[in-house]
């Protein structure tokens, strides 16, 4: 890398003689217009700097990683030795595998179920979509709808009849919680606080992460309720109170993951991600807070996913020196803990990378996202179970062949012995570099328009990135891009591996099935028992409350969830006040 | 009449929705007897305003629209809504959105929304517009609201169907007054600054006021340009109670009445003659031959459709 | 019948479900295939769905759910079909259907179902043939 300008002039001079000699003459006796492969030489690196461009695992601008390894790494000896999954994270004590459905009732059994078979960690959270969108499971909406992405949650009732599966050495002074919530998080950590009131455990105790992610639903998940400048209000509110009183909870879990599936690019992935990342902080500095104190506990869903292994490195070190760079100069951050892009796994396939057709390839596609996950320095994770899009649930087969294939990454292919393996690489640090650019270019272009916000508003970002979506699916059925099983190599002499599925039944379909009448009946219930005057007193308070934008909602709905006002009852309280999101033409 | 078409008629100005989307589907697609239906249609209308409504893309005219429906639902009235947006040149299909934006009326029972595809053809927008004005008329609706994009000929075109036009525009739109269509400018009856909480709305209030006088206004009063939020539905009262005002006068006005019948009978013909040639001619061998022979280089586009025409002469 | 025809569908999401990705790659894809795609987006109510169909006129409804609830959704709104005298509108489901839940909503009276992979131009001739011969 340290070549001289005379050097690279010589090794021009050799490529171009290459070219002739070599390549072209190789393209014309095959018949084809030009090389399908391409090849780098010191030239695609001119002028490198070492120490600005990657610098050292845990160090500005982290380009070859967080840090020189993760805890799984520090012990994954012993972890082989013990038994212990390499993605358990933060040694168990973590939150555990993303989880949820029926009644708060079905899954606090099934989360015993699970600490019967081992698992250390808190609930990581999935809610019905009638929960994160704020409706009750009585509402015409829930139609259908109720306890099946996820678990239903009507009230403080239902949030701690689930954490009666947490108490003890599982308490939540002791284990982290994940939500994912995104337009009520307020009203899910107002009810961790509350939850934690009631069992005399201190507010700074608490860990975990909710979602919090508000932004990326207007444009890659649909589970809005609030328009978008209201809703920059409540996570300014959650930020300012978390920060407060509850310290050690991250604040929000920027979704890149959601962006990619809806059908982004890579490139709007990364720039739309980092606008949204830009409008939370810019809400930090806004609100008075120090960006020092609060972007440390920003974190990020997953980056990625895509097939395209090389690109995915690429985008992973492109990512991490991005936003070290848009922290520390758009912020003025110092401390380096915030300059980070922490996420739970990196570079993955994505699960619409897999098919329908053929799902056994899909382990072999996960490994590939595992693959590029060990080679830029996070889990390899191999990332979803084949039977992903069969739309059951993941079968017991599917996780087990899923874990041990990251372990086969970590303990045979030794993957993770190396960090960012492919610095200096004139190949990788040159696309690296464009991803950056063309990220970056599209970022400035989202700032002319005024932030994230602007762009979201405008149905600026939504129809950009239908638009790719649908530019794939048009390359994929002209065969401009192929995937194996679906748009070739499908016919009739193809064979079809059977797929051996243990019927997966930690989700008892009964219970799924039954679960909209027996949260009727609780809600019926609830409203008989408890305090009508204190929950309407509750109510008019956050109403005032939330009418002053000054205002911070977050005792207020602290008071209502401990008043047993419903999730909707709150919900609509704040709807009469912001009104709701509407849909953009596309 | 056919029978068919008279029970779809029956039915549809009766209260039956059903057969009411279908009587303007036939009608729309020219099915044989539209023309009938049309005649007899014709004198159960002319009780209905109609307003069109448009503007560039982004000014939220679809969410104006839905403000404007409910409040006049409210005052007990029956609203059409009929959104029309452009045929792609290319497949010949069209992706009509503006319904969604309306979701907060579209189950009203007062409410009959229907989306409408520009479809290409030659002062077909406007006829058809007209023709989905006329049946929702005559099934009883007392306001028809024409929504398009005003962004194009087309557009400008279908106003042509209405007794008033709208025209809204949105502040932050750069330079929104000269990105306006020459000729939007002069076919608005009102101007509505939508969106109007957002900065720059003075400004566009101004800009759309100098830019009436600059024009020098004609023999008629100067559109008034109001300022509506659809989101918040501040300003939409004012503004329906203005277009419910002009419209009635714009109807009762006998030389504005006179020059829209006037123009919708000259596309009728059009269209008609339009279809006559295609149907005559596309795929026939007297145009093939005329390819033929300026590929061989031994004619041009102008003289063949010259010679085409006059062999139409003795038949007119 | 008139060369002016033609072919209208609706595409909605029906339920809560906010991943439209495929409907909206439908929804452009039947549009490049010649057809006037009345797009309504997401939370539609079985009513708001059953209205637009008659008000719309189409000639196909597809409803795209990816979130698990297709039985019950499918069943309201061929039920609302039904009432608002719209019965006739064949109904196609896309999203994430399991194998499984095939029989069950072809039995309800859903035309076909189409899940993840299958190419829009397959669905585009489907509609194209369903129309021509009913």
């Amino acid at each position: 890398m340290s070549e001289t300008e005379n050097d690279l002039e010589r090794i021009a001079e050799a490529e171009e003689q290459w070219r002739r000699e070599v390549l072209e003459p190789r393209v014309k006796r095959f018949g084809i217009g030009k090389s399908p492969t391409r090849f780098y030489t010191p030239t695609a690196t001119r002028g490198f700097d070492f120490l600005t461009k990657v610098g050292f695992p845990g160090q500005y601008p982290f380009t070859a990683g967080n840090n020189p390894f993760d805890f799984w790494r520090a012990h994954a000896e012993a972890g082989a030795k013990l038994g212990i999954r390499p993605d358990a994270p933060g040694g168990g004590a973590g939150a555990g595998r993303y989880s949820g459905y029926g009644t708060p009732e079905d899954y606090r059994d099934y989360q015993l179920r699970m600490q019967s078979l081992g698992s250390r960690g808190g609930p990581n959270v999935a809610f019905d979509l009638v929960t994160q969108c704020g409706y009750d499971s009585d509402s015409p909406f829930a139609l259908g709808e109720v306890g099946r992405v996820g678990v239903a949650l009507d009230s403080l009732r239902d949030f701690q009849v689930i954490y009666e599966a947490f108490t003890g050495e599982r308490d939540i002074d002791k284990v982290a919680s994940n939500f994912t919530i995104n337009a009520p998080a307020a009203v899910i950590i107002a009810m961790y606080a509350a939850l934690a009131e009631k069992r005399g455990i201190p507010l700074e105790k608490l860990r975990g992460t909710p979602q919090n992610d508000i932004l990326k639903e207007f444009i890659a998940r649909g589970t809005y309720i609030y328009p978008p400048r209201p809703s920059m209000r409540l996570f300014r509110d959650t930020l300012v109170f978390c920060r407060k009183h509850l310290p050690k909870l991250n604040v929000t879990s920027i979704g890149g993951y959601h962006i990619r599936e809806a059908g982004a690019t890579r490139i709007q992935d990364l720039a739309f991600s980092f606008a949204i990342g830009c409008a939370y902080l810019q809400a930090g500095v806004d609100a008075g807070l120090e960006i020092d104190d609060f972007a440390p506990m920003v974190t990020f869903n997953a980056f990625g996913g895509s097939m395209e292994l090389y690109h995915e490195v690429a985008f992973q070190r492109a990512a991490r020196r991005m936003w070290a760079r848009l922290v520390k100069e758009r912020f003025g951050a110092k401390n380096p803990r915030g300059m980070m892009i922490r996420q739970p796994i990196a570079a993955h396939i994505g699960c619409t990378s897999t098919t329908l057709q053929r799902p056994l390839n899909n382990l072999a596609r996960a490994m590939v996202g595992g693959i590029a996950g060990g080679m830029c320095g996070a889990l390899p994770a191999v990332y979803p179970p084949f039977d992903e899009p069969l739309g059951l649930g993941h079968s017991l087969e599917a996780i087990q062949l899923q874990v041990d294939a990251t372990r086969i990454l970590i303990y045979e292919a030794r993957i993770a012995d190396v960090n960012d393996p492919w610095a200096g690489s004139y190949f990788m640090e040159s696309l690296t570099d464009e991803t950056e650019a063309a990220a970056q270019a599209e970022l400035e272009k989202i700032d002319g328009m005024g932030g994230a916000v602007a762009a979201i508003e405008s149905g600026y970002m939504q129809r950009a990135i239908a638009r790719s979506a649908y530019e794939r699916q048009r390359r994929i059925e002209s065969q401009g891009e192929f995937v194996v099983g679906v748009n070739c190599f499908s016919g009739e002499k193809e064979l079809e591996v059977s797929v051996n599925r243990a019927v997966e039944q930690l989700y008892d379909p009964a219970q799924m099935a039954t679960a909209e009448e027996r949260q009727c009946a609780k809600l019926a219930e609830l409203r008989r028992e408890r305090d009508g005057k204190a929950v309407s007193r509750a109510l008019q308070a956050l109403e005032a409350t939330a009418r002053d934008e000054a205002r911070n909602v977050m005792p207020d709905l602290i008071e209502c969830v401990k008043s047993e006002a419903t999730l909707q009852e709150i919900c609509d309280v704040l709807r009469g006040v912001f009104g709701e999101a509407e849909p953009v033409k596309l | 009449m056919e029978r068919v078409w008279q029970e779809l008629i029956d039915a549809g100005t009766g209260g039956d929705r059903r057969a009411l989307g279908r009587l303007i589907t036939r009608v729309e697609n020219r099915e044989p007897g539209w023309r009938e239906a049309m005649k007899a249609l014709y004198p159960r209308s002319g009780r209905a305003r109609v307003v069109g409504i448009t503007g560039a893309p982004g000014a939220g005219k679809s969410s104006l629209a839905s403000r404007i429906a409910a409040i006049l639902l409210g005052q007990g009235r029956r609203v059409g809504i009929v959104a029309v947006d452009p045929t792609s040149p290319f497949s010949g299909g069209a992706l009509l959105g503006d319904r969604l934006r309306m979701f907060d009326v579209a189950t009203a029972p007062g409410i009959f929304i229907r989306s409408m595809a520009t479809r290409g053809t030659l002062g077909g927008l406007c006829q058809g517009a007209r023709d989905v004005a006329r049946i929702l008329d005559a099934a009883g609706f007392d306001l028809v609201l024409i929504e398009t994009v005003g962004a194009g000929q087309d557009e400008i075109e279908v106003v042509k169907a209405a007794d008033l036009v709208l025209v809204v525009c949105v502040p932050g739109q750069g330079d929104a007054v000269q990105t306006l269509k020459a000729g939007i400018m002069e076919i608005a009856d009102l101007f509505v600054v939508n969106k109007a909480d957002r900065e720059g709305a003075d400004e566009l209030v101004a800009d759309i006021h100098s830019m009436l006088a600059l024009r020098g206004e004609r023999s008629r009063e100067a559109p008034p340009v109001l300022r509506t939020c659809a989101l918040s539905g501040e300003g939409v009262d004012l503004l329906v109670a203005a277009l419910l005002e002009r419209a009635d006068r714009a109807r009762s006005s006998g030389e504005r009445a006179g020059a829209r019948i006037r123009e919708e009978i000259l596309t009728l013909i059009e269209g008609e003659l339009a279809r006559a040639v295609r149907r005559r001619f596309a795929g026939g061998s007297r145009l093939e031959e005329a390819v033929k022979s300026i590929r061989d280089g031994e004619s041009d586009p102008y003289s063949a459709a010259q010679a085409i025409l006059e062999t139409l002469e003795p038949e007119r | 019948m008139s060369g002016d025809r033609k072919i209208r569908v609706l595409i909605a999401k029906p339920g809560l479900d906010g991943h439209d990705r495929g409907a909206r790659v439908v929804a452009y894809g039947l549009r490049d295939a010649g057809f006037e795609v009345i797009y309504t987006g997401l939370r539609q109510s079985p009513e708001q769905i059953a209205t637009a169909a008659v008000q719309e006129d189409v000639d196909v409804i597809g409803l795209s759910i990816l979130s698990g609830a297709h039985l019950a959704l499918t069943r309201k709104v061929l039920d609302r079909l039904q009432a608002q005298g719209a019965g006739d509108i064949p109904v196609l489901v896309g999203g994430l259907i399991p194998e499984g839940d095939k029989p069950p909503l072809r039995e309800m009276g859903v035309a076909e179902v189409f899940t993840g992979g299958t190419p829009i131009s397959s669905i585009a001739s489907f509609i194209q043939s369903r129309i021509a011969s009913p």
